[in-house]
């Protein structure tokens, strides 16, 4: 008797643990379903529509976001850079290459939760593609560092994991149909401060 | 020892039957979506800045940091609902999206007349009493039809520097978000 309560107990902890346990780790993935990789980049096309899947449902659902909308833009998001290492804010970082047609594009460091990480100072950790300047042949180099660094530079101090969302607005690559040939920049990793 | 192994299938089967329905149970049973947050925060057809700027922790999770957003909450059964917003701004974008935070249409500045932020909501129905005779106020304006009862509504706009700041400030602040009915 006791050892048959012992086995549905077992049953019921695996399957309640088994499922939540499965659930919230799906939720807090960056990739996971729905998720269009680019190079370093992840953007969730469906996020927030109607068709979005189950997943990123209940992804809007926990996090409260209100997604950007199709006309508004496409948000990219980097977790670690083109060989695959983590992003670390004490090290330096160059985006580079070409960024796909949009009305103007954001970047910017962020934290864990993927808000803008706080320099301390009066720049912040934002650019965006109206104040960049630009190669002959229109592509773009950005150096990532805690240092002033001539050309484009993004100000991310600190230590920690990063992440940088590079946000296209007003763009046809919002069309899951144009993502099929998009090329972003890449992300090369620099120095790293001991 | 067969019957543990019984169990633990037992219970790898049950597991994907608690993922699914935890899955499917989530957007409905949240206290955090997006529509609570603001619910907290203010009330129907009040115009809510949640950028970093308006102080204190954003009511919603942040947009980009060099946006400004501004949002308020409507119900489309009382009526319709017209957005504006004075003035010109670099880029903004208005979203519209159902309770359940499904973004349902989004437009920006280059789709409206002059620039100019003027939008109706209504429902299909609403949309047929307007097209009999089509009020003055609404001759500029984006009418967007959907389905829906309680709604969200975003407009965001672009500060592409701190030199920008007051006239956005200006454009969201001035926003506005009225409850609107024909009269007959």
């Amino acid at each position: 008797m006791l050892k048959n309560a012992l086995l549905t107990l077992l049953t019921v902890a695996i399957a309640v643990g088994l499922g939540g346990g499965s659930v919230w780790y799906a939720l807090h993935a960056q990739s996971g379903v729905g998720a269009i990789r680019i190079g370093p980049w992840t953007a969730f096309p469906d996020i927030g529509t109607p068709n979005a899947d189950p997943y990123s449902q209940a992804r809007i659902a926990r996090e409260g976001v209100l997604a950007l909308g199709r006309a508004e833009g496409l948000a990219f998001v980097a977790e670690s850079d083109s060989a695959g290492r983590k992003l670390r804010r004490e090290c330096a970082y160059t985006i580079a290459g070409e960024f796909p047609t949009a009305r103007f594009w954001t970047l910017y460091a962020a934290d864990q939760s993927l808000d803008v990480i706080a320099t301390g100072k009066a720049r912040p950790a934002a650019l965006h593609s109206y104040e960049l300047l630009r190669q002959t042949d229109n592509s773009a180099s950005i150096s990532v560092s805690s240092r002033p660094a001539p050309g484009n530079w993004l100000l991310v101090n600190g230590t920690g994991t990063l992440y940088f969302v590079l946000t296209f607005y007003d763009t046809p690559i919002a069309n899951s149909t144009g993502l099929s040939d998009v090329t972003l920049p890449g992300i090369v990793k620099g120095r790293c401060d001991a | 020892m067969r019957k543990v192994i019984y169990a633990v299938l037992l219970g790898l089967f049950g597991a994907g039957i608690v993922h699914i329905a935890v899955l499917l149970l989530v957007p409905d049973f949240s206290e955090r979506d997006a529509w609570s947050r603001l619910a907290m925060a203010s009330d129907l057809y009040r115009m809510t800045r949640f950028d970093a700027e308006a102080g204190g922790p954003p009511v919603v999770k942040s947009v980009d940091p060099l946006f400004f957003a501004a949002t308020c909450r409507f119900d489309l059964n009382d009526g319709m609902v017209q957005v504006t917003a004075p003035g010109q701004v670099p880029f903004w974008s208005v979203s519209i999206y159902a309770r359940n935070g499904h973004n349902i249409y989004s437009f920006n500045d280059r789709s409206a007349t002059g620039g100019k932020l003027d939008t109706v909501v209504l429902t299909p129905a609403q949309m047929i009493e307007v097209r009999k005779q089509l009020p003055e106020d609404y001759a500029g304006s984006i009418f967007v039809e959907s389905p829906i009862g309680e709604g969200i509504v975003v407009v965001r706009a672009f500060v592409p520097d701190a030199s920008w700041k007051p006239t956005v400030d200006r454009f969201l602040n001035g926003a506005t978000c009225d409850p609107e009915t024909l009269e007959d």
